[in-house]
């Protein structure tokens, strides 16, 4: 591998290059995990038992969380409600996709791409504290609801999921909507006009033509979405409630209310295995490999 | 200053591929050399390994008598003209000209003179501030000469640099790189699938195929004395009728064809009897001959198409098709005996008035001493009606035997 | 009306409210700025006032969780454009077996939830005894930024034309002058794409920093610590005019970017 590289760059950036790389991969990305991963089986211990008798492997910090009720149903709540919000994000995100990449005329869908990117190159927590005031108890969504008579008292929507929900998919919308436009847009339109002449309706050609031909960007969008979704500590902090919590919340709050890293590791762990879970099923399902999903 | 290259026994294999094989050779200081020969001979990898981006996998490349084996891409006397040309498209005319001056540390004013200098030389002068986008084609090329002159090369390597051009810029290109190269006294060595630009502008020609040297003459000398089957197909046109060796006849050699009987034909090198051979006759050398009539091109000069052992002293073919190339026409016929087709041209002499239907029968004949009988060794073969390299045939050689060795008396 | 137009309607009916729904929850942020109310809303509206700019302005708390994302992002763009640049290099340089293997490495970051990568930021350096703070969030944040410089870069780089690096040597240059003078200025608008991306994501960034800012306290983390404890409209004052810099940022840089995506003149 580094002959290669000294044959291109000459040995002073090929050393740099797999010294800059090595040190990223290597401190940065991978030993940290596996640190983590090793924090997650050991007990938490005051610094004088670190390396003493105490100091062995356990699976206890798993078993707290199989004991602990509330925090199963948290963690299983947070991964029904991220595939809720990834469900909901492709749903709302595919017409708009369709419209961009196969619909608009080109100066259109220029100016929708750019109206599109402009909200999504604003913070996420401006964009999840939007919502805050939108949906506040007596904010303007409840005035222009009790106006119009559309209900008789203000609702609470941020004492339950809805606000969690809704904030999400504002969220993380891009990421749904910009694979999904890359994946039909690469989709020859001679194909779709083919399968009208046959007579196949507008559903008919969606299911057989383009929703199989967009497989890759769908599931590169489900994966981002969901990873986004289960692992948003902003949204849920500032739309939900004490009720509602997330489970990245609990995570945090073990690490800086309970003070037991090594617990709050293996939550950690649980989250990303999560993560990496749902991530191989969609790759599994929609037959799509890594190099697809970094396109 | 010597610019001459050498190779001695140079061989490159890609792990069991033999891209070259044990190849020596000599281009001397200031020659015109081409490298010709189908894509994927083996052509551009030598001149990869003259100018450094390959090192041989065995033997040793020499540029002006130093060997090259220590001495790395940025430090031989050899600039490249690439295919694509490769001009850095960020930089001006000027900056891509002086680039090579840059690196090495030339100054600013030095730098300068000397691009303008090259300008001059090829007839862009004044183009200097110019940016590559802004250029046609032919510019394109000419600031391309002119970057890689700017390190004053000992030998200018140019990888089939008119192959993006249309063909009259093509013709045009030619002739400024003749020029130039006199102009220089540079070594230049010319990788090229086209034999019209290596046969025009080359003192020297090298024909490849299959990793190996066929033969390397002058032009006139490839054409008029091509040494192996392959040479005689790739350069210039050539109708093949493979047969069996049967006897030496001073310079010429019998072949004896399947359903032709026995033609003649000089002979290019040694042959052994009972070798696979094949007789070559251009289309220029091929006379049509009417019944009654011995020639009707050249009566005073009878063509001789088969020996005395045979009734017949031409070869009946039927017309297939007669088209009009201005100049001259060119007929294709098949022989009535075997099948095989010939083309014949027909010049604007008597040749030219002939007037001939499809399906009509006539008879054709050459002078043997025009003609070329050359054994089979085992090299690829063109075909003849698509110009595409075919498998290798299978090698002659095996099927001499010992001792049949048959000299010119 | 045919069904097909029908839908065709429908679609541009649904385009219409969607970008209602993009664009409606910012206004009303903005628009909540210039209320005179103590809490940040639109109704009822009590007056116009640009008081809120005024207590922005007098807020210490902003001004040094403002210069520390600044020096964050500073940090991240030094380590991140090098890292993204050299991984794009590499990947597209060397050809082996392990190449794949490397390649789903260097995306990872990009898969994993922004917390787990701050969460085990914080706990590798507990053992150099680091603790969260200015410096991890910079780490911390480059894990995963790099990763976002690699294919940006590597989206240009494969465009390149390796036939003008071996005329670069050809002509006599050093590896590394062909290097710098021949792949670098063309790897240029992307390494610059990549610096303005890795600097919002880096300004902007929430879920990563949370865990390893310890003490300190980034611009977007502090936004995050007002909105629950103390809000007043002062935080729309500062949205407001984030949204505008980010705008502003955003249009120059897309534009520029459809410019480059244009053949050029001559």
């Amino acid at each position: 591998m580094f002959r290669q590289l000294k044959a291109r760059f000459g040995s002073a950036i090929a050393m740099a290059v797999v010294g800059v790389l090595g040190v990223w991969l290597i401190a940065m990305v991978t030993l940290p995990q596996l640190q983590m991963i090793d924090y997650s089986f050991r007990p938490s211990l005051l610094p004088a038992e670190i390396g003493g008798p105490k100091d062995h492997w356990t699976l206890d910090n798993y078993v707290t969380l199989f004991n602990n009720e509330i925090h199963l149903a948290i963690f299983f709540k947070t991964l029904w409600s991220s595939v809720l919000v990834t469900l909901l994000t492709l749903c709302v995100s595919y017409p708009l996709a369709y419209f961009l990449a196969k619909v608009a005329s080109p100066g259109q869908a220029a100016l929708c791409l750019l109206l599109l990117v402009i909200p999504f190159w604003v913070n996420e927590i401006l964009r999840t504290f939007a919502w805050f005031i939108l949906l506040a108890y007596s904010g303007p969504l409840n005035e222009l609801l009790l106006s119009m008579g559309l209900i008789e008292r203000p609702i609470r929507y941020m004492s339950g999921d809805a606000g969690v929900l809704i904030g999400m998919v504002y969220a993380y919308i891009l990421f749904m909507v910009f694979p999904l436009y890359n994946a039909i847009e690469s989709l020859d339109g001679n194909q779709i006009r083919a399968a009208r002449d046959l007579g196949a309706g507008s559903l008919r050609t969606h299911w057989r033509i383009v929703i199989p031909h967009a497989k890759p960007g769908i599931a590169t969008g489900c994966i981002m979405t969901f990873m986004l979704a289960a692992g948003s500590y902003a949204v849920p902090a500032l739309l939900g409630s004490p009720g509602s919590r997330w489970f990245t919340q609990i995570i945090y709050n073990w690490f800086f209310a309970g003070g037991d890293w090594n617990q709050g590791a293996a939550y950690a762990f649980m989250l990303l295995v999560l993560c990496i879970g749902f991530m191989s099923l969609v790759m599994r399902l929609f037959k799509v490999g890594l190099a697809d999903i970094a396109k | 200053m010597d610019g001459s290259v050498t190779l001695q026994e140079v061989v490159m294999r890609f792990g069991d591929f033999t891209a070259i094989e044990p190849t020596s050779l000599t281009i001397e200081s200031g020659e015109f050399f081409s490298f010709l020969g189908p894509s994927g001979c083996g052509k551009t990898t030598l001149l990869n390994m003259i100018s450094g981006f390959l090192t041989p996998s065995e033997g040793r490349v020499l540029i002006g008598g130093e060997p090259m084996t220590n001495v790395s891409v940025n430090q031989r006397p050899t600039a490249m003209i690439f295919q694509n040309l490769a001009l850095f498209p960020l930089m001006s005319v000027y900056q891509n000209i002086e680039f090579g001056m840059q690196v090495r540390g030339v100054d600013r004013a030095t730098r300068r003179n000397k691009a303008d200098e090259l300008l001059d030389l090829v007839a862009l002068t004044g183009s200097g501030d110019k940016s590559i986008a802004a250029l046609s084609g032919g510019q394109k090329q000419r600031v391309a000469i002119a970057r890689a002159l700017a390190v004053e090369p000992r030998v200018l390597l140019l990888d089939e640099p008119l192959s993006a051009l249309d063909l009259k810029l093509r013709q045009h290109m030619r002739n400024e790189l003749k020029a130039i190269q006199r102009k220089t006294g540079i070594t230049f060595i010319y990788i090229t699938h086209d034999q019209g630009e290596a046969l025009t502008m080359s003192d020297r020609v090298a024909v490849m195929s299959a990793g190996r040297i066929q033969q390397v003459a002058d032009p006139e000398t490839l054409y008029r004395h091509p040494q192996t089957g392959f040479v005689a197909a790739f350069v210039g046109e050539n109708n093949r009728l493979a047969g069996q060796v049967v006897e030496r006849r001073g310079e010429l050699a019998i072949i004896e064809i399947d359903g032709l009987g026995r033609l003649a034909g000089c002979a290019g090198g040694d042959m052994a009897v009972g070798q696979s051979a094949a007789l070559f006759v251009r289309p220029e050398h091929l006379r049509v001959v009417r019944p009654g009539q011995l020639d009707v091109a050249r009566p005073e000069q009878p063509c001789i198409a088969k020996l005395e052992s045979s009734p017949q002293s031409t070869l009946e073919v039927e017309v297939e098709t007669l088209s009009f190339e201005g100049a001259w026409r060119m007929l294709e016929a098949r022989l009535t005996a075997n099948g095989e087709r010939l083309r014949i041209l027909l010049g604007q002499g008597a040749d030219g008035a002939v007037e001939l239907a499809p399906g009509e029968r006539v008879h054709v004949g050459y002078n043997p001493g025009q003609a070329r009988v050359l054994v089979d060794d085992g090299s690829p073969r063109l075909d003849t009606e698509t110009g595409e390299v075919v498998e290798a045939a299978s090698p002659g050689g095996v099927q001499a035997q010992e001792g049949d060795h048959v000299s010119p008396a | 009306m045919s069904a097909q137009r029908l839908l065709d309607w429908g679609l541009r009916f649904y385009i219409g409210v969607f970008f209602v729904y993009l664009f409606l929850p910012l206004t009303i942020m903005a628009a909540a700025t210039f209320n005179d109310s103590r809490f940040p809303t639109i109704v009822p509206w009590n007056g116009t006032t640009l008081k809120w700019f005024g207590e922005l302005w007098a807020d210490g708390g902003m001004w040094a969780a403002l210069g520390n994302s600044l020096m964050v992002a500073g940090g991240v763009l030094c380590m991140a454009i090098p890292i993204g640049v050299a991984s794009a290099l590499f990947l597209t340089t060397v050809e082996s077996r392990a190449k794949p293997f490397v390649y789903g490495l260097i995306l990872s970051p990009l898969l994993t939830p922004g917390v787990i990568i701050g969460i085990s930021t914080l706990i590798f350096w507990r053992q150099f005894d680091v603790s969260g703070g200015l410096f991890l969030t910079i780490l911390g944040q480059t894990t995963f930024i790099s990763a976002y410089v690699m294919l940006m870069v590597m989206a240009r780089l494969q465009r390149f034309d390796r036939t003008l690096e071996r005329a670069a040597l050809d002509l006599g240059a050093t590896p590394w002058q062909a290097f710098r003078r021949v792949l670098l200025p063309f790897l240029k608008p992307a390494i610059l794409s990549a610096a303005v991306i890795a600097f919002l994501q880096s300004f902007e960034n929430y879920n990563t920093s949370l865990f390893v800012v310890g003490y300190d306290t980034t611009l977007t983390v502090y936004i995050a610590s007002k909105v629950r404890t103390g809000l007043t409209p002062a935080v729309n004052a500062l949205g407001l005019l984030l949204i505008l810099f980010t705008v502003i940022l955003a249009i120059v840089y897309e534009t520029k970017r459809r410019r480059e995506l244009k053949p050029k003149g001559v």
